[in-house]
């Protein structure tokens, strides 16, 4: 564990190297769990929206686009 | 949810004649080179024809044989195995090559077909997104592109000039 900066940038960029370089299978079971989490999180976060009251909130962009561009 | 299902849902279906040729391009294509990102979507590449007797090009052939066999339609994604896929026909000479020269990659006994690491760092650029900039690092500092074969791509879809500006804004500003 360090405060070094250097050191910081340097460990995370040791761990996206360990993370690039796994099995592609494996990464792509990474993509699946990844999804999982991020729908749940957007669950949440919209479902703390509908609850609110009188509390301005920047609602994030509706999963189900029309024209989407890609490419 | 599993995304290898997917793959062979997509080669099956290409076994059984529905589409010619495809490519798995966007976040889950990087993914073959790059550390996994999350994403909500898979993006597969194919070139459509035009069915007998129409001019309309139409993915109604893919929908078809998708929703036969489970497949449901949203908006215009098609969810397969939990994940909406969306099927693409390259838009532009860039993601035409892309599709062609895409490579053949194996996922624990099950091949896939992928766009090579410099085509997606070229569409990347072209796309210019935020989201497509940062992918366009990302290949940059995993240094999976081949210079000289991403240098040529990139002349040859006339993205030199766009390069330059990005090399520019991100690789000589470094502190």
């Amino acid at each position: 564990m360090t405060f070094d900066p250097a050191k910081i940038l340097e460990s995370k960029r040791a761990l996206r190297r360990d993370l690039a370089a796994r099995p592609i299978a494996e990464k792509l079971a990474l993509l699946d769990v990844l999804r999982a989490r991020e729908l749940a999180i957007r669950s949440v976060g919209q479902s703390a929206v509908a609850e609110s009251t009188g509390i301005l909130h920047e609602v994030p962009a509706p999963y189900h686009p029309g024209g989407k561009q890609t490419l | 949810m599993n995304i290898r299902d997917v793959i062979q849902t997509i080669n099956q279906m290409q076994a059984d004649g529905v589409i010619e040729r495809y490519a798995v391009g966007g976040a889950v294509g990087a993914t073959f080179y790059l550390e996994p990102v999350a994403t909500l979507d898979v993006d597969i590449f194919v070139s459509f024809k035009p069915e007998a007797g129409s001019v309309i090009v139409s993915p109604q052939r893919i929908y078809d044989y998708l929703t036969a066999r489970g497949g449901t339609v949203q908006g215009e994604y098609i969810v397969i195995s939990g994940w909406p896929v969306q099927f693409l026909p390259p838009a532009s000479p860039l993601g035409e090559e892309a599709l062609a020269q895409a490579v053949e990659k194996e996922v624990a006994g099950t091949s896939v077909r992928v766009f090579t690491a410099e085509h997606l760092a070229a569409i990347a650029l072209q796309t210019g997104r935020a989201k497509d900039k940062a992918r366009l690092l990302q290949f940059i500092e995993a240094g999976v592109l081949d210079p000289a074969r991403f240098q040529a791509v990139l002349a040859r879809h006339g993205l030199t000039a766009a390069w330059r500006r990005f090399e520019q804004q991100f690789l000589h500003d470094q502190p």
